[in-house]
């Protein structure tokens, strides 16, 4: 492919998207080297870069400028916005996703992406080579990057997804399992999930290098199991946090519960409506017995 | 015969994304309306859907430029909301990260300015050296921009011995980029014969459209929220406030150029005189009321209005950016100007970023449109 010409369409972002796109003329980044320009008539470009969730003035522009955009006609999106508009998603004048309303090519997370980003995802669309020699390719320490599970020490609790700030952590319960997903192009990378984790087990790597062609894989994910509830069996509970709530009532916090123990996990083991149904303190009395001499017995 | 001309429809901000109608007479503009909307998300309205802490990334994404006065100034406000009494040290560290915003701010408000004058060779020299800031924000808070440093408290992250040197070693660089742009502003040079006597918004106009920042400053009212309301530690540090008289671009040119050396300054007082001690207080529960809190952001008066009942989710949010006062002001402006000087005159004041305008021609007796693009 000749000569790049990009044309940038933003509607309805921060802008910060749209900064780095135009940090990547720096010459440190040796885009123009590649016979990459940017342009200010959607008429002279071949590609176009779309940042931002696009609003309802924002749809007839970008269908216009899409429209005279030469061939092959590249559509990238850079930015979670331009993904899944991300912490606007619900804002009532927004009709995006941009490929809602126009094809798109490739999609670049982030938010913002790195300018660095962005050149190497443009290079590896043109199946150009990029030599990574200096510094500012290599993220600094506490870059709020993609995102790593430590898969032992996540209990399954989804204190993340209440804190999260774009809601893009889903918890999804399927039979024996929860799935904890994190989806990294919805994400605002703002780390309060990392923050907030009782167990610390995710963290914000130093990896930015997102580019995709398939919106569906913008996902980071782990599942535990689900404990069944003794009295129902229905899976209703993450196994791990379970055990975890257990060690930190009678380790940490009163020790002297340590007699109780059984009895204390016997009434976590019941689901919400089964605790719910057990009317009276004695008959729940009568259960917890009944159950621990089970559990005992067998 | 007047015809009208556009000029929009994109201005990347919150509420500020605009379109300006001009009536113009041959190459002269007699009269400009603005339309605003283009880049509108709704983001009030969705403050009223997460909580106090959630709305922290919100805040900030209202610009991404000055995406860190979003976050104080909101924190500010929920602070005052929740009783909070923000630690010493975290005070000074917000001045640091503050000022480090205004620096990259106006330095690619310097870029945008020499790219819409044209001046190609100061557009690429200013945007090379501005990376330097960009990095150092990037080191310092985990991201170039929406970096989230403010938090309702405090700060998030504390800056070590190690990185004071860094941001040292950084300031020393950064004066000379400085040194460029007052350069250029002085040399009697195609910059200073394409802003002098261009775009001139009087005192008193200045004022009686609500004109905030450097677009004020520029006209002789020496107005800055971190002299006049001060919050942070900027009471305690000792800078000037730059004022010019002029009015016109270059004013505001030299405003703004003016004030990346206060930046400096205040940077390394803060530096200097760091206190020791925590950096974020706990966060409490919001009281049932209302609150006001403002900041000088980069482009001026920043504002938060927040509504509480007592929950952990906001009733109402409203926010005044520098850039919709400033609105009025190109208005102003643009009057009697001609069209040549329409581009500089709208970025003049900094409304965030300009990506996409252009200006439509429209033939007052054919109806016929002709683009001419700004960028
Ligand atoms: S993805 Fe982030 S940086 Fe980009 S426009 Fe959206 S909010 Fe701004
Ligand atoms: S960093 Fe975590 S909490 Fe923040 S938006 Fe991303 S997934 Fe959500």
């Amino acid at each position: 492919m000749g000569k790049i010409s990009v044309y940038r369409f933003l509607s309805a972002g921060c802008n910060g998207c749209d900064v780095q796109v135009l940090e990547c003329l720096v010459p440190r980044y040796k885009l123009a080297e590649l016979n990459v320009e940017v342009v200010s008539n959607p008429e002279e470009a071949n590609v176009l870069v779309l940042t931002g969730g696009v609003n309802i003035k924002g749809r007839e522009e970008l269908i216009k400028v899409y429209e005279k955009i030469n061939p092959p006609k590249i559509v990238i999106a850079v930015g979670n916005c331009a993904l899944t508009k991300e912490i606007f998603d619900k804002g009532y004048p927004m009709v995006g996703p941009p490929d809602q309303i126009v094809p798109v090519n490739f999609y670049v997370p982030g938010c913002p992406p790195r300018p660095q980003a962005i050149v190497k995802a443009v290079t590896q669309i043109l199946g150009a080579k990029l030599e990574e020699k200096e510094d500012y390719w290599v993220t600094p320490e506490g870059f709020r990057g993609k995102h790593e599970f430590d898969r032992d020490k996540c209990i399954g609790c989804g204190a993340c997804a209440q804190v999260c700030s774009s809601d893009a952590i889903d918890i999804i319960d399927e039979g024996e399992k929860r799935v904890v997903r994190i989806n990294y192009g919805r994400c605002s990378f703002c780390a309060f999930c990392q923050d907030e984790c009782p167990t610390q087990a995710i963290r914000l790597t130093r990896e930015y290098h997102l580019l995709t062609n398939n919106r569906g894989t913008t996902y980071v994910t782990n599942d535990v199991n689900l404990l069944e509830c003794a009295s129902c069996g229905t899976f209703f509970f993450p196994q791990p946090q379970i055990d975890w709530a257990l060690k930190r009532i009678i380790e940490e916090k009163v020790p002297k519960y340590l007699e109780f123990k059984d009895e204390i996990l016997d009434a976590m083991k019941l689901c919400l409506k089964c605790r719910r149904e057990i009317m009276n303190v004695k008959k729940a009395k009568k259960t917890l017995a009944e159950l621990s001499a089970k559990a005992r017995g067998s | 015969m007047p015809e009208k001309v556009y000029v929009g429809p994109y201005r990347p901000q919150l509420v500020e994304p605009e379109r300006f109608e001009l009536l113009v007479e041959g190459n002269r503009i007699i009269d400009a309306k603005i339309e605003l909307g283009y880049m509108h998300r709704g983001i009030e309205k969705l403050f009223t859907t997460k909580t106090y802490m959630q709305s922290l990334a919100l805040a900030e994404r209202i610009c991404g430029i000055c995406s860190g006065i979003h976050t104080l100034c909101y924190a500010q406000t929920v602070e005052k909301l929740m009783n909070i009494e923000v630690p010493e040290r975290a005070k000074y560290l917000r001045c640091v990260y503050m000022e480090l915003e205004r620096l990259h701010s106006h330095y690619l408000w310097f870029g945008i300015l020499a790219h819409s004058l044209d001046e190609h060779k100061a557009f690429l020299k200013i945007m090379v050296e501005r990376e330097r800031v960009q990095d150092l924000l990037e080191y310092l808070t985990g991201n170039r921009m929406n970096y989230l440093i403010n938090t309702i408290g405090g700060v998030r992250r504390d800056i070590t011995p190690e990185k004071a040197e860094k941001i040292h070693r950084f300031l020393n660089e950064s004066k000379s980029l400085s040194d460029y742009i007052m350069e250029l502003l002085n040399d009697n040079g195609d910059f200073t014969r394409k802003t002098k006597g261009v775009g001139v918004l009087p005192r008193e106009k200045a004022l009686e459209v609500g004109a905030v920042g450097p677009t004020l400053r520029g006209s002789g009212v020496a107005s800055d929220i971190r002299k006049d309301d001060p919050y942070a530690a900027y009471d305690e540090l000792d800078f000037e406030v730059i004022v010019e008289n002029d009015g016109d671009v270059r004013a505001k040119a030299l405003v703004r150029a003016g004030e990346t050396y206060e930046s400096m300054k205040i940077i390394e007082q803060a530096l200097d005189n760091l206190p020791s001690g925590e950096i974020v207080s706990e966060r409490k529960e919001p009281k049932i009321g209302e609150e006001f809190g403002r900041t000088e952001a980069p482009r001026g008066e920043l504002v938060y209005y927040i509504r509480s009942n007592g929950t952990n989710i906001p009733e109402r949010v409203k926010v005044r950016t520098p850039s919709f006062a400033n609105n009025f002001a190109i208005l102003e402006m643009l009057r009697g100007e001609t069209l040549e000087n329409v581009r500089v005159i709208i970025e003049s004041i900094d409304p965030c970023f300009a990506c996409t305008d252009r200006v439509t021609v429209v033939d007052a007796k054919t109806g016929e449109r002709n683009c001419m693009c700004l960028k």
